[in-house]
């Protein structure tokens, strides 16, 4: 517990930690100020429009066009209507709330990138100011060191990106209040916000451990900011290239299709369609990555690179 | 008793192309507590590797290691929080104050910040407290360092090189600390290449080449080990003292503007006798005392030293 505390000091301290909230902050407050001023306050005229063809939408939902997967309703929904509430969008200009989900999506990599660039500092600082021989001198059990760190990264990549998104979150609800709608929001709306925030700080998090365990093996920032660059230009972009069917085994992919809900499907394999137009649908889609295999692909990269980390920490020489 | 016991100590490192490299070679070494004991040697003597092994951050490949009574591979935490150490350089964060980074490594072992303040206080930091270690001075930050150290209230420091890039000022000022730290009771286990500190410091030395122990015991001990001390003496002609020593039979040899006379300083009288019976009068006559560094050289000359 005293390690903890006088990690998380050090962390608190960090001029890094100050310099990425206030960055993110600026980014907000720049990007909200754009939506607000491109943006503008629908006139009864254009949401009476909306609302007719929302209704004319909605009426053809209700008849089951818009199903998919041989018609069946997604098991989240209670009822037909539930669904078409969720399904069909009003079109109107400006900030519309109910875009707020796909936004935070959109943002997703920011934060994930934070996420990332905070859990190599964390584990590479130490290394690259040589105050890791002055900590081991204090704390020479060198696990508990690991794992302590591990937690602190855990903690304030959490923390951070929760923050950011909720304060990302506020300031799009009050431009959407002040210079757009908050008109048809979804039945789910701000609990599937929510849970679309914590999926992306926690990716935040599970990348900055990743992060945070190449730095201990490279014992530089820099090197694990490298590593993650080169595994993300070569792994998941010139070889998931050449041999598609590993993207059901891909880091990043797997982070994204937690982050959005989407299933990757497999390329490889002839898509079967029943239907046609708007209501065609896919049946028996071949899914390389579901979110299930998803979370377990992070948690499998996790296991096995902070394995591999702490053993080589925990044998290696210091100097 | 012994607060540090190391027996058959050896670490190898493996070079990138292929071979070892032996940086400690068989290292036995007993440290008596209380007081200052120095470790001597040259760069690459091996110095720095066995603090290292003490200290848990270096795996030997062989040998024993026991420090407060613990073994140091099996047993190192139960004992750590009574060990201070510096290793090379003093590495602390500086983007941080000293005080901040003195408060980091104190919540490790939940010391209060009064300690904080005793120990700036000690080392003359208290006033630059606040300000980031990348505007200290090299000596002030080899302070800070000692400070640290200072936290835990130590049994024994290690200190490795702690005058390395001191001023006049500054080294005299780290000699007193550690004289004032070993006359507490603690055991001060210092190293350094800079003889003459270590010889007005130390009480016990070590001497170390090429990672094998050459010479250890008491600071008398280790001078007693060399050819003897002598009488340096000056006369207004150099060539005729030289003459009157000899046919005295009183060893010497010339060295620069004087005459060393190899005889012990307790014959200081004999040579001033002699050399007024030839009509010469000494203008300067002073012990010629051997100090570590003769004695050091003297040592490792065969150890192939400053190859």
């Amino acid at each position: 517990m005293r390690l903890l505390r006088s990690e998380l000091l050090r962390a608190r301290s960090r001029r890094l930690v100050p310099m990425l909230i206030i960055g993110g902050l600026l980014g907000i407050v720049v990007g909200m100020g754009l939506t607000a001023i491109y943006g503008g306050e629908a006139s009864d005229a254009e949401i009476a429009t909306a609302q007719t063809q929302y209704d004319k939408d909605f009426a053809q939902c209700m008849k089951g066009r818009f199903l998919e997967h041989g018609g069946q309703l997604d098991p989240r929904y209670a009822s037909l209507e539930e669904f078409c509430r969720d399904a069909n969008a009003p079109s109107l200009d400006g900030a519309q709330l109910r875009d707020l989900d796909l936004i935070v999506q959109g943002i997703s990599t920011f934060v994930v990138l934070l996420g990332t660039l905070l859990g190599a500092s964390l584990g590479g600082a130490d290394w690259t100011n040589n105050t890791m021989t002055t900590l081991l001198t204090w704390e020479p059990r060198r696990a508990r060191v690991f794992f302590t760190r591990a937690l602190v990264v855990v903690a304030f990549v959490g923390v951070i990106t929760l923050f950011l998104q909720v304060v990302f979150s506020a300031a799009y609800w009050l431009v959407a209040v002040t210079r757009g709608t908050t008109l048809f929001l979804p039945t789910h709306f701000w609990t599937d916000v929510a849970a679309t925030v914590g999926r992306v700080s926690a990716m935040g998090v599970a990348l900055g451990l990743v992060a945070y365990v190449i730095a201990m093996v490279g014992r530089s920032t820099v090197a694990s900011l490298g590593v993650l660059f080169g595994y993300l230009v070569l792994v998941e972009g010139v070889i998931a290239g050449f041999r598609p069917t590993i993207q059901g085994n891909l880091l990043v992919r797997a982070a994204s299709v937690i982050v959005s809900q989407q299933p990757i499907l497999d390329p490889t394999r002839e898509l079967v369609y029943y239907g046609s137009g708007v209501s065609g649908a896919v049946a028996n889609p071949p899914i390389l990555m579901d979110v299930h295999r998803a979370w377990i692909v992070v948690a499998v990269y996790l296991i096995v690179l902070g394995g591999l980390s702490l053993f080589q920490f925990r044998r290696r020489d210091v100097s | 008793m012994s607060v540090i016991e190391i027996t058959g100590l050896r670490k190898e490192y493996r070079r990138m192309r292929g071979g070892t490299t032996v940086a400690v070679d068989g290292l036995d070494l007993s440290v008596p507590v209380g007081g200052v004991f120095g470790f001597l040697g040259p760069n690459g003597a091996g110095k720095t590797t066995t603090i290292r092994c003490l200290l848990g951050l270096v795996r030997p490949s062989s040998g024993q290691l026991s420090m407060l009574g613990a073994d140091v591979q099996r047993s190192l935490p139960s004992v750590i929080s009574r060990v201070g150490s510096i290793v090379e350089a003093p590495a602390m964060f500086p983007r941080f104050s000293g005080r901040r980074n003195l408060e980091i490594l104190a919540r490790i072992h939940g010391e209060a910040d009064i300690a904080i303040e005793a120990v700036l206080e000690r080392v003359g930091l208290r006033d630059r407290a606040k300000d980031l270690v990348k505007t200290y001075s090299l000596g002030m930050r080899q302070r800070l360092a000692i400070a640290a150290t200072l936290l835990r209230d130590p049994a024994l420091l290690l200190l490795d090189e702690p005058a390395n890039g001191l001023d006049p000022a500054g080294i005299v000022e780290v000699r007193e600390l550690l004289r004032s730290l070993g006359a507490e009771g603690r055991t001060v286990f210092v190293s350094s290449h800079i003889l003459s500190e270590v010889q007005q410091t130390a009480d016990h030395v070590a001497i170390v080449a090429k990672g094998k122990l050459i010479k250890a015991g008491p600071v008398d001990e280790v001078l007693a080990t060399t050819t003897g001390n002598g009488i340096l003496v000056k006369v207004a002609d150099l060539e005729a003292g030289r003459r009157a020593l000899a046919n005295a039979n009183i060893p010497l040899t010339m060295v620069n503007d004087a005459i060393r006379a190899d005889v012990p300083p307790a014959d200081s009288e004999r040579v001033s006798r002699t050399l007024a019976q030839a009509g010469l009068y000494v203008t300067e006559l002073r012990p010629d005392t051997v100090d570590l560094e003769t004695v050091f050289l003297e040592l490792t000359k065969d150890q192939g030293v400053g190859d």
